[in-house]
């Protein structure tokens, strides 16, 4: 049977998936802000002097990194509460799961970025006096930072999408809406392929953003 | 060995090891306010290591380093302030690549002195006049030449006043047409008065600038005297044999 393709469907789904759209940006956007504080936190810990912070940041790192997200978010929403006693909102669950998990992800990428700047960097800013915080501040973190673009890029995109999985604790992001539509409509071709052209259009903005931000870091280099 | 009433740097019986391999087996050395000291050896005899200790860049296996009466290895020292008394200009000059010039220059006035930005500038600015490139203050490292990203590392030590500058090989990554315009810049400082204790391959310079000559080798100073009589009459049979090989090379 061929596809009676609809292109209207695809129209008349935009609005209630734009809903869905919001939502799926709020979740990364938040998760993300969190998951950066994290990934930093935890990076640096890695890089510390003392063992503690570091065997802290490895169990984090390696416990996240070794269990597939989807588990991590149903273990969050249906597993905690029966612990504690306390139910989470369905987005606040969204947005602390991808926060740890992006966080997790973004710890190695501060880690390899902050071991990637030539150690004659900090005995520079250590001869001068600065103090270790300061050369890390001042000296070592702007120029780090600047290599973490890419990656972190990379892992906007990957935390962005990552945000459909979280149709299995109901939260009304856009792949959720996605379904919901599909499910008095029965138009699975149109609507899923509108689905997935939300989200290529949010991926291909982070990309482009990062890329003038990474520009215009590079303009202040001199190069 | 020499002796003055307040040495401006005291090594005693320094000892460093990295794992099984003893880099410096006891250095004796002190260094006198004003005075240029040289430090020459083959690589891989212990001379940068020695003189990083002096700031403490290494950890020390045993033994004493005093700077300006600050005993560096004594836990109660406060180590970020004696390093502002002892300037580091390195091999790979190691400027700070996201700074302009000046930026570079005032980090530790501003960072650690807490001097006001516009006084800064205007030491920042005095000391790039004084290294020859005023010009050249907006600059990025990146812009600059070998030599000139060397005597902006100059200055930058400079700006924090030390008492003495320690020079680890500051002309051996330069293209051999730029080293003349970093050696200018230390001989102004050594006639300044400024206590420096410089690694370097430059025999010519030694020669002319230092006070006296250190030839270092298995980790040991071996022999030390002022440059006419250290360069004209070598006593030690491994010295004489360096000499020999960096004169024909």
């Amino acid at each position: 049977m061929a596809l009676d393709f609809k292109a209207s469907v695809m129209w008349e789904s935009v609005p209630l998936l734009l809903g869905g759209v919001h939502l799926t940006i709020i979740i990364t956007l938040g998760g993300l802000a969190i998951g950066f504080l994290l990934g930093t936190a935890t990076g640096l810990a890695k890089t510390a002097r003392g063992k503690l912070p570091r065997a802290l940041a490895d169990i984090y790192v390696e416990a996240i990194r070794g269990t597939p997200l989807i588990v991590q978010v149903m273990f969050l929403y249906f597993g905690v509460p029966l612990a504690t006693g306390m139910r989470i909102p369905p987005v606040t669950a969204g947005i602390i799961a991808i926060a740890v998990n992006s966080g997790a992800y973004i710890a190695e990428i501060v880690r390899g970025a902050v071991e990637s700047i030539d150690v004659g960097q900090t005995e520079a800013g250590r001869s001068i006096g600065l103090t270790r915080m300061q050369t890390m501040l001042h000296v070592v973190w702007p120029q780090a930072f600047r290599r973490m673009i890419p990656p972190l890029g990379n892992q906007f995109i990957i935390s962005l999408k990552d945000t459909s999985l979280l149709v299995v604790i109901g939260v009304g992001e856009l792949t959720r809406q996605g379904q919901e539509i599909i499910a008095v409509n029965f138009r699975a071709f149109e609507v899923w392929l509108t689905v997935a052209v939300m989200y290529l259009v949010m991926t291909l903005s982070i990309a482009r953003v990062l890329r003038i931000y990474e520009r215009k870091l590079n303009a202040r280099f001199g190069r | 060995m020499k002796t003055c009433e307040t040495p401006m740097i005291e090594i005693r019986n320094l000892h460093k090891r990295f794992g099984q391999n003893e880099v410096l087996r006891g250095i004796d050395l002190t260094v006198c306010p004003g005075e240029v000291v040289v430090i020459i050896g083959p690589s891989g005899s212990g001379k940068s290591t020695a003189l990083r200790c002096i700031n403490r860049l290494e950890e020390i296996t045993s033994g004493k380093v005093i700077v300006d009466g600050h005993d560096l290895y004594d836990p109660a020292t406060d180590i970020n302030y004696v390093r502002t008394e002892a300037g580091m200009v390195f091999q790979q000059f190691n400027l700070f690549p996201h700074m302009c010039v000046l930026d570079n220059v005032t980090l530790g006035p501003i960072r650690v002195r807490r001097t006001p930005r516009a006084e800064a500038d205007r030491l920042g600015l005095a000391l790039l006049e004084k290294v020859g490139l005023a010009d050249k203050a907006t600059a990025y490292p990146d812009q600059l030449s070998g030599g000139q990203k060397q005597r902006v590392a100059i200055a930058r030590s400079l700006a924090m006043q030390p008492k003495v500058l320690l020079f680890d090989e500051p002309t051996s990554a330069l293209d051999p047409e730029l080293v003349g315009e970093v050696l200018e810049v230390m001989r102004a400082l050594a006639l300044e008065g400024m206590t420096m204790v410089i690694v370097t391959h430059e025999m010519g310079f030694a020669r002319e600038v230092a006070d006296r000559v250190i030839f270092i080798d298995q980790g040991r100073i071996q022999e030390e005297g002022p440059p006419d009589e250290f360069f004209g009459a070598p006593k030690n049979p491994r010295l004489r044999e360096f000499l020999g090989r960096v004169r024909h090379a």
